[in-house]
């Protein structure tokens, strides 16, 4: 990842909001961008249908969801889905996963918004007792991310997933609502 | 200590016929109470959850002493892009706890199990932090302990920690001790 000095980001131009779709052309920059989704499941996308589809009817899917936004302009996306979707006795976690497109890496954004969205998480679901993320080992900026963010970071689970043909060690990190009544 | 000759462990599908032996420790809340299984309090019951459960399973096998059933193992596929990996479960009939059987039944199992289910590149096994002696089991057979995951489930109503292992298509299977 390349530091990029010239354009440092005041990170009170950072907010989150609903993704709209007039977001579509900001979406399109971050989803076309190859750097983007190489350590997630979809593939980058290829035709502007595919942003609109995403927004129109992916999006809303989530358990919550928002746009990250630098001046109002979507710039990348962050959302967290419910793991009793895929397991029954896990209603009371949820898993967080985000996306920032790629000129805006290595700023501290991420890490500034994930911070945000730890709190929103308790205060969002008062049941919720574990907010966890899963990161491709290979994927250290991803897992400082969650470090600074304060996630724990609880094992590796080997070949957890398998996707774009190949396994995928999965570094798995959490914060418990305990957690943060002894966090900033 | 063990004097039981582990060349008579094996295993095998559940069969009806099995109802009688399966209820001695599928009726002992020592043996389900670190399973998600209800203990079996009749006949009946046990008998509807060996021809409702045990038998249509992906992959469930009675562990059999002389080819009597004294425990089980089960392994639970997850499906579409998941079947990369399933999950390990067991258990032993609390009069033959110590002997090395639960051991003995899965090493057994999971050179079978890898066989059996064609997408399987990882077997998981979930435990309760105090259960040293499942823990044991896994160890011994092989799995490695990838750590603790702090209240990952809920288990018979209350949210739990679980320690995660796991084995790989790809690990070595542990020398026989």
């Amino acid at each position: 990842m390349e530091r990029d000095r010239e354009e440092s980001v005041d990170l009170a131009q950072i907010s989150l909001r609903p993704l709209q779709l007039s977001d579509v052309d900001d979406l399109m920059v971050w989803t076309t961008d190859e750097k983007v989704p190489k350590f997630c499941t979809w593939e980058p996308y290829s035709s502007k249908d595919q942003g609109i589809d995403f927004i129109q009817n992916k999006a809303c899917e989530f358990l919550w969801s928002r746009a990250i936004c630098l001046h109002d302009r979507a710039i990348g996306f962050i959302l967290m889905t419910s793991c009793s979707a895929t397991d029954q006795s896990r209603e009371k976690s949820v898993e967080l996963g985000y996306v920032l497109g790629s000129k805006y890496w290595s700023k501290g954004i991420m890490t500034y918004v994930v911070k945000q969205v730890k709190k929103v998480a308790f205060r969002e679901f008062p049941h919720l007792e574990r907010l966890e993320a899963l990161v491709d080992a290979e994927n250290v900026g991803s897992q400082r991310v969650l470090e600074k963010a304060g996630f724990h970071r609880e094992g590796v689970l080997r070949k957890y997933l398998f996707f774009k043909g190949k396994s995928r060690d999965m570094v798995i990190f959490s914060v418990l609502s305990t957690d943060l009544n002894h966090q900033d | 200590m063990s004097n039981l000759d582990l060349s008579k462990i094996s295993l095998r599908p559940f069969k009806l016929s099995d109802v009688d032996d399966f209820l001695l420790w599928a009726g002992d809340d020592q043996v389900t109470q670190n399973l998600r299984w209800k203990t079996c309090g009749s006949r009946e019951e046990a008998l509807a959850f060996i021809r409702d459960v045990c038998i249509p399973h992906p992959w469930r096998r009675s562990i059999c002493l002389d080819d009597r059933s004294i425990g089980f193992v089960s392994v639970y596929p997850w499906s579409g892009d998941d079947r990369c990996k399933a999950d390990i479960g067991y258990a032993v009939a609390g009069d033959y706890w110590g002997q090395g059987i639960a051991t003995k039944a899965v090493k057994m199992a999971v050179p079978q199990v890898f066989n059996d289910l064609s997408h399987l590149v990882r077997l998981q096994a979930f435990t309760s932090p105090q259960n040293k002696a499942s823990q044991r089991v896994l160890e011994k057979a092989g799995f490695l302990k990838e750590g603790l995951l702090r209240k990952y489930t809920y288990f018979k109503g209350n949210i739990k920690d679980s320690i995660v292992f796991s084995f790989l298509s790809t690990d070595e299977f542990p020398h026989d001790d």
